[in-house]
């Protein structure tokens, strides 16, 4: 704790995680600053050191290049939304982008690294990139490391923030014919889901080809439902297979959350619920695509 | 590589930046906010304290055209940036933009407190919207709260602001 803090700008993601790892736990990484500084505003969290990473190139800019997308992690939500990119080989993200909470003012300044190393169970981005199957590349102090996204969240010795930097999300753009799906259930515009689900789909005549959902904001993690529901495949989507999403998608998370988006027994029950709505977008946006 | 941490870590920073057109370059404590340093260090009250969470939007200025929560933007990271606050928006004579005098002819604020919020970022919007549908004013109006007007005024004060802006073009 410290009512002075320091303040150091490194050069490199190298000497970031260097300089971080020089330091002790009082010391925190800042770009955007949304989701640091209202800890810091309330006394939750006094750093001891800044880390500015703000201006750090090898964290900026959005590339395309041997039919993957990069996605610096100094990515504004507003720039996710609007990037030619990201609009045409990932609309799922562009789209879910546009629902993160705080307004114009937050999409500008918030980062997509600062929204993925919060790991807050109820943010929009991490269930989209999971049901992307997006890959994330972290600088360590042993150097660059490359792992699945879904992996980092699971583990805890990720580092991520105290002795690591997330620099990149790397993503295969999604298929042209596939449909796609953000479905946020909140109160107001802007606010907390108390369930959301990321859903993408393809079909192969009226049945279903390929079928990924992820639920977030119902657990401390997003949950991948999409081996659960793998049965659902080579079949037509209807009434039926809908209820099937639905009673599968409540059974699958193992722990719930119990907060003021709402009690466990209802979150389990709008985990099948938002579940069930994402895929049946997904299939009527895959329709209106390949029309 | 190995970083000298001694010349790494610093007990100020330098800032450069503009501020309402003026260049600026000040000495500040590393934890300054940009809501500090407009309002105390440079005395810009016009930028509300509200919140200090991000939820409200009455610290709101522009950077770079942009708008943005001051209160949650550390101001050690505006390096070089261009900072407008709702006092930077009148011309030399004091005179106010079409979107402030649709504020006031349409009574858009009350209290004004949610002002800095709701005028720039319906600047931000018109500039590159001309003409914004109603869901598109309260889209972009999502980040700033008002408790006097139930909203209904300011939305008209935006689409009236739009015309003027539109005429005047």
């Amino acid at each position: 704790m410290s009512l002075h803090p320091q303040y150091a700008r490194p050069r490199s993601a190298a000497q970031a995680v260097e300089v971080l790892g020089n330091l002790g736990a009082g010391a925190v990484v800042i770009a955007g600053g949304q989701e640091l500084m209202p800890h810091v505003n309330y006394g939750r969290l006094m750093p001891t050191v800044y880390v500015d990473i703000a201006a750090l190139p090898e964290l900026a800019g959005i590339t395309e290049k041997d039919g993957e997308v990069a996605i610096g992690a100094l990515t504004v939500h507003r720039t996710l939304q609007r990037d030619a990119i990201v609009q045409r080989a990932l609309p799922l993200l562009a789209h879910a982008a546009a629902q993160v909470g705080g307004g114009w003012q937050v999409h500008n300044r918030g980062t997509v690294g600062g929204n993925l190393v919060a790991m807050h169970p109820l943010y929009d981005i991490a269930p989209v990139l999971l049901a992307l199957q997006a890959d994330v590349e972290i600088q360590a102090p042993e150097g660059v490391r490359r792992a699945a996204l879904g992996k980092i969240l699971a583990e805890t010795s990720h580092g991520l923030g105290t002795s690591s930097l997330l620099t990149r999300i790397l993503l295969k753009p999604m298929q042209p014919d596939a449909g796609w799906a953000y479905e946020k259930l909140k109160i107001t515009a802007g606010s907390y889901g108390s369930a959301n689900a990321a859903a993408v789909v393809s079909l192969t005549g009226n049945k279903l080809s390929t079928l990924r959902v992820v639920i977030g904001a119902v657990s401390e993690q997003p949950l991948d439902a999409s081996e659960a529901l793998h049965g659902l495949l080579g079949k037509p989507w209807d009434a039926v297979a809908g209820a099937r999403v639905e009673s599968l998608c409540s059974a699958s998370p193992k722990t719930l959350l119990d907060d003021q988006q709402g009690d466990a027994t209802w979150r389990r029950a709008m985990a099948g619920v938002v579940a069930r709505r994402a895929v049946q977008a997904a299939v009527a946006n895959a329709q209106r695509t390949n029309k | 590589m190995t970083t000298n941490m001694e010349e790494m870590l610093e007990d100020s920073v330098l800032l450069q930046c503009r501020v309402n057109n003026k260049p600026c370059e000040l000495e500040i404590a590393p934890g300054t906010t940009l809501l500090e340093l407009l309002r105390e260090e440079m005395r810009l009250t016009g930028t509300h304290m509200g919140c200090m969470t991000g939820h409200c939007g009455a610290c709101t200025v522009l950077i770079d055209g942009q708008v943005a929560k001051s209160c949650i933007t550390l101001a050690a990271t505006v390096q070089r940036k261009t900072i407008t606050t709702l006092e930077g928006l009148k011309d030399a004579e004091g005179k106010l933009t079409p979107i402030q005098q649709a504020f006031w002819d349409e009574a858009g604020l009350q209290c004004a407190f949610c002002a800095p919020g709701m005028v720039l970022t319906a600047t931000e919007l018109l500039k590159s919207n001309a003409e914004p549908t109603d869901d598109e004013i309260r889209t972009a109006m999502a980040g700033n709260l008002c408790r006097c007007t139930g909203y209904q005024s300011i939305v008209r004060a935006v689409r009236a602001a739009a015309r003027v802006m539109k005429q005047l073009k």
